[in-house]
């Protein structure tokens, strides 16, 4: 035990553990350094700096684990049959719901950033112009700085003094969701407001980010607030779905909800079902899926008619998306064998790429996280971003030399000529004067020679640092579309390379095509998904048969950037010190056993238990357990107490305030026996056990808790190794695993966190610490 | 000049079918064409082509078709009069290729050709009861009237010349025409000030350039270009911009890399502010309980060594 601790990285002031404690060696008592070092910590609780190696208290399981105690065993005998079609169907209208606002919630964001981003590049549009033939062009600049810092402003004082949870894509924190950690706030109207206005205002104030990612989280969060049938910050409750409230039920609809936030996204309805299916794969089945489907459909199909609507061609389903690749259907972008090796290529240096992204990420976010964490700091940090990216975009602009003619379509929304010959526009305005998906959608398809090599190598280069410097800023923001549009430029960049080598090559080199495998392979690299992003990319291309060179550049990027690091979500997982159980324990993990991963001695409670007691053990702040073996002592024997169930802390405090002691019962006969619909009620929040009066006579009360613990807990022998204890916990989304010897007495419990806090680093297995953060 | 004698002539031959197209006397219709094409053609011999008869294959005609049963005369006769104006056009079309001139000068000729083949293609029957759109328009598989008229009815919408010609197609409308008075203005301009300095033109012709310009600008706005218009424009732009360099300068270049300098200068104080002035955040490590027995870690240890 002591040899992993010392593997960890501790911080630098390595002296308060001693130097008796380094320096002794492990094999001869090696119990003794382990104390002193210990005893040292103990008086004083050890500081570190912030660093990926942490465990967060303030993360707890979800209850996935369904609680078969008789009162859910009587609630399930009162039942009807009908009763259970009535639920599968109320299962479908909910779904159907979630799609439906979903997609209404994409239609809004994407009208309002239409509409804002319009006037935005209208106004700096016209001051260009004015400035141009008058002089002055610096003020442009300076207003185009302040316009966007403006926006950012807004967007990032919302994320970071109402709703830090907030920020960010989002897609780490459903991930987790997912995952079975309970992430405080994560799933609250509140987060919903704040995201959806923030991401407007992070785009509008162009900085570089894409409303995607959002989307996802966004359409968890309705899925969550949907399927409860009321809002607790509203205070309404619609007294419908109460089946639902309950964790279990409530994740397969936030499956559903980011399935429907992806098919909003990106037009990918498959695609989201997929990544619902890549993300909490371990809790599925074949009904959830069909539904999740169906909700995912009509999240789509919603965009699609409300935005048909705006456009004013109400009824033409052609725009499924929020981004939206346009169709690559002609002939010049049909790709031929040979150009296969071309795309592993790409698919490698898309690796790469994404591999210096996420550690330059990973070493600004740790930055962030130590130094800039007061919210008035992340303001100023996120204003100064949007100036500097206005301010970069102004420069590359201005100095560019790249004039286009204009096309006869008009695929620029907003040409600028600064120092162009009239009726030409600036090459380099297209790609930075314009909101991230339109720059996407015009390097995948304007005409082979609307940019030159050195636009698109210089786009490529700032857009590179800027989107890695945004990423992780206290706005709500997702990293798809950056990425895919740096990708886009370097792909681009290397088709019309690749046609200047080559004699011939005009015919096959079409530079939209290797835009668009450079996408990919620029998002693979930073991001890491596999099949749900295959699919994705394939749907929102509109082609099949693109779904083999997607695939395998997809391969190619993960295994490069594999081979250097994590992907993004990861590292911030990480960074967040989220216990985040992956698919499977550590490699190297058979030799540990139950009994040295578990947490002990565990706090017990006697199956009839005075409730002076329990209060105490609730109350206790240093130990903030959740969840309580129940034991029974056999009567008039000395033998020790044996497990015969368990309970949960929320449920303890339920039966606390409706006041259940078995005094009471006795005097009243007539009172109300408690059912399962008063733990749904106080459901998902429970209150904290200070809120909860008990006075000093009812301290010496009893409480029975027979009827309400689960009789039936999973339990393992100490002798377990700890890939078994992962797999039952991932498997069966446990929050609690009682380690018991052969008599039934527990000895340990098994949670989360302590299987979370292993994981294989480069020298081995290494071991996380706990932290309050 | 003689090609624009030959479409004033063409309009006047036009017009005289006019009556004989909407008209509606069958009789006259028929009786009526049989002459003026004789006078179209008489007027311009040198743009009708003949073919170079081929013997054989004439006589393979003759013979299997000694008399073709379902072509009328009055059907010929408008196929007739349709080659006279389908050639009428396209000789119109070609000189006008360079600078593009294709709607001011043939909109007429377009007209006269759209008018003889609402003729073909109407269901309304002539002498007889036949109607010539089964006969000249479909009987066989390469539709030849059909796809010869649709290919020049696709030079005629591409070049949006619809936008330029008022709405019974007799002329140009007021804005063309207002546009291409602008347009001489300017080019009068140019070519005033053209020897010498350049920059001497770039001041003296901005005025009049720049209300070219924004008379563009409105028309394109209102969707009122056809190709005239934009050919003439963007060729005046180029000479504006390329030919006599009169393109805004680049020359605030001071003051643009200070106020960027500036802004890129921002981030690296806050930067290096937030790390010297804010305190570092610290976590609290915290030690969870754990099961102490020798015989586990001794276990440990031996499995590791």
């Amino acid at each position: 035990m002591a040899n992993i601790t010392k593997k960890v990285s501790w911080s630098s002031r390595a002296d308060e553990s001693g130097a008796t404690g380094e320096g002794t060696p492990l094999l001869n008592g090696s119990e003794q350094p382990r104390h002193s070092r210990q005893d040292s910590l103990r008086g004083r609780p050890k500081e570190i700096p912030h660093n990926e190696k942490l465990l967060s208290l303030k993360f707890e399981s979800l209850d996935y684990d369904n609680i078969e105690n008789q009162l859910f065993l009587e609630e399930e005998r009162r039942m009807s049959y009908m009763g259970f079609r009535c639920l599968e169907i109320s299962r479908w209208v909910v779904c159907g719901l979630i799609g439906f606002l979903t997609g209404l919630i994409a239609c809004f964001i994407d009208i309002v950033v239409e509409e804002l981003a319009g006037i935005k590049y209208q106004v700096v549009k016209q001051n260009i112009e004015k400035f141009t033939e008058a002089g002055g062009l610096s003020i442009s600049l300076i207003l185009w700085a302040v316009f966007n810092s403006a926006f950012v402003m807004v967007g990032a004082i919302i994320v970071a003094y109402f709703e830090p949870i907030a920020a960010g894509s989002g897609i780490p924190q459903i991930k987790c969701y997912l995952n079975g950690i309970k992430i405080p706030r994560v799933v609250r109207l509140k987060t919903l407001v704040v995201k959806v206005c923030g991401v407007i205002c992070s785009v509008v104030g162009g900085l570089a980010v894409g409303k995607e990612g959002p989307m996802i989280h966004s359409g968890a969060v309705v899925a969550a607030g949907v399927s409860q049938g009321r809002s607790t910050s509203l205070k309404r409750d619609f007294k419908i779905f109460e089946y639902f409230r309950r964790d279990t039920e409530k994740r397969d609809f936030v499956s559903a909800g980011a399935a429907a936030g992806v098919s909003a996204a990106f037009g990918a309805p498959v695609g989201g079902v997929l990544f619902s299916l890549e993300e909490g794969a371990s809790f599925w089945n074949q009904m959830l899926t069909w539904r999740i489907f169906f909700a995912s459909m009509i999240s789509t199909f919603t965009l699609n008619f409300f935005l048909s609507i705006y456009h004013n061609k109400p009824g033409d389903l052609s725009s499924p998306g929020l981004i939206n690749f346009g169709r690559f259907e002609s002939d010049s972008v049909a790709y031929n064998l040979y150009e296969i090796p071309l795309f592993i290529a790409m698919g490698a240096i898309g690796g790469i790429l994404g591999a210096l992204f996420n550690v330059l990420n990973y070493w600004l976010t740790i930055f962030r996280i130590r130094y800039v964490h007061r919210p008035c700091l992340q303001v100023m940090e996120a204003m100064l971003v949007a100036a500097v990216t206005a301010t970069v975009s102004f420069t590359m602009i201005y100095f560019s030399n790249d004039c286009q003619p204009l096309g006869p379509e008009h695929n620029e929304e907003y040409p600028l000529q600064l120092f162009c010959a009239d009726g030409e526009y600036n090459s380099m305005a297209t790609a930075f004067f314009n909101t991230p998906e339109r720059s996407v959608r015009s390097l995948f398809h304007n005409q082979p020679g609307s940019y030159n090599p050195l636009t698109l190598g210089l786009f490529t280069l700032t857009y590179f640092f800027l989107a890695c410097w945004t990423y992780g800023l206290a706005v709500s923001a997702g990293v798809f579309i950056p990425s895919l549009l740096i990708g886009a430029a370097w792909g681009r960049l290397f088709g019309i390379l690749l046609a200047s080598i080559t004699s011939n090559a005009t015919i096959w080199a079409d530079p939209g095509k290797y835009a668009l495998i450079g996408a990919a392979a620029q998002l693979g690299g930073i991001v890491r998904m596999t099949l749900s992003l295959t699919v994705i990319m394939v749907e929102a291309t509109g082609n099949v048969t693109y779904g083999l060179p997607i695939m395998l550049v997809l391969m190619t990027a993960k295994i490069v950037g594999d081979y250097f690091v994590e992907g993004l979500y990861d590292i911030h997982i990480k960074l967040q010190s989220v216990p985040f159980l992956h698919w499977e324990a550590p490699a190297t993990s058979h030799w540990l056993t139950a009994r040295e991963v578990m947490s002990s001695p565990v706090t017990c409670l006697n199956r009839i238990e005075k409730v002076g007691t329990i209060v105490d053990v609730l109350s206790n702040t240093s130990t903030n357990h959740n969840g309580f073996p129940v034991v029974v002592q056999v009567a008039g024997s000395d033998e020790p107490a044996k497990l015969c169930g368990l309970i949960l802390r929320s449920q303890l405090i339920v039966l606390l305030k409706h006041k259940v002691f078995v005094e009471l019962a006795r005097s009243r006969l007539n009172q109300r026996k408690l059912q399962l619909k008063d733990f749904r009620d106080a459901y998902p929040r429970f209150p904290p056990i200070q809120s909860i009066h008990v006075s000093q006579d009812e301290r010496e009360c009893m409480m029975d808790l027979t009827e309400f613990m689960n009789p039936t807990p999973y339990t393992v022998p100490q002798e377990t190794s700890l890939p078994r204890v992962f797999k039952l916990f991932r498997a069966l989304g446990l929050r609690h695993l009682v380690v018991v010897d052969d008599q039934n007495r527990v000895i340990g419990l098994v949670t989360r966190k302590d299987l979370a806090r292993y994981h294989l680093g480069k020298h081995g297995l290494e071991e996380l610490q706990l932290a309050h953060t | 000049m003689s090609l624009h004698k030959h479409s004033c002539l063409l309009v006047l031959a036009v017009f005289n079918i006019y009556p004989a197209v909407f008209g509606d006397g069958v009789n006259l219709a028929v009786s009526d064409p049989a002459d003026k094409p004789r006078q179209t053609s008489s007027l311009s011999p040198a743009v009708v082509v003949n073919p170079p008869p081929d013997p054989l294959f004439s006589l393979n005609l003759l013979s299997s078709l000694p008399e073709d049963p379902e072509i009328s005369d009055y059907c010929s006769e408008l196929l007739h009069i349709f080659g006279q104006l389908y050639v009428d056009y396209v000789t119109c079309l070609v000189p006008a290729a360079r600078p593009v001139k294709v709607c001011q000068n043939c909109y007429s000729s377009f007209g006269s050709l759209k008018n003889i083949y609402t003729n073909i293609s109407s269901d309304q029957e002539g002498p007889g009861n036949v109607s010539c759109r089964d006969s000249l328009l479909r009987s066989d598989r390469l539709m030849l009237v059909y796809l010869m008229y649709s290919n020049l009815v696709g030079i005629w919408s591409k070049s949006a010349c619809d936008n330029c010609i008022t709405e019974g197609g007799q002329s140009l409308t007021n804005d063309t025409l207002f546009f291409l008075t602008t347009h001489n203005q300017t080019l009068t301009c140019f070519e005033k000030y053209k020897e010498g300095n350049h920059s001497q033109l770039c001041t003296n012709c901005k005025s009049p350039y720049k209300d070219l310009n924004e008379l563009y600008s409105g028309m394109e706005k209102n969707q009122t270009l056809c190709i005239d218009i934009e050919d003439a424009m963007n060729m005046t732009r180029r000479l504006w911009s390329k030919y006599y360099n009169c393109s805004f300068p680049r020359e605030e270049t001071v003051p643009v890399i200070a106020v960027s300098s500036f802004m890129l200068f921002l981030p690296i104080i806050f930067y290096l502010s937030s790390f010297l002035h804010s305190e570092q955040k610290k976590r609290k490590l915290i030690h969870p309980k754990r099961a102490k027995s020798y015989a586990s870690l001794m276990n440990i240890q031996d499995k590791l060594s």
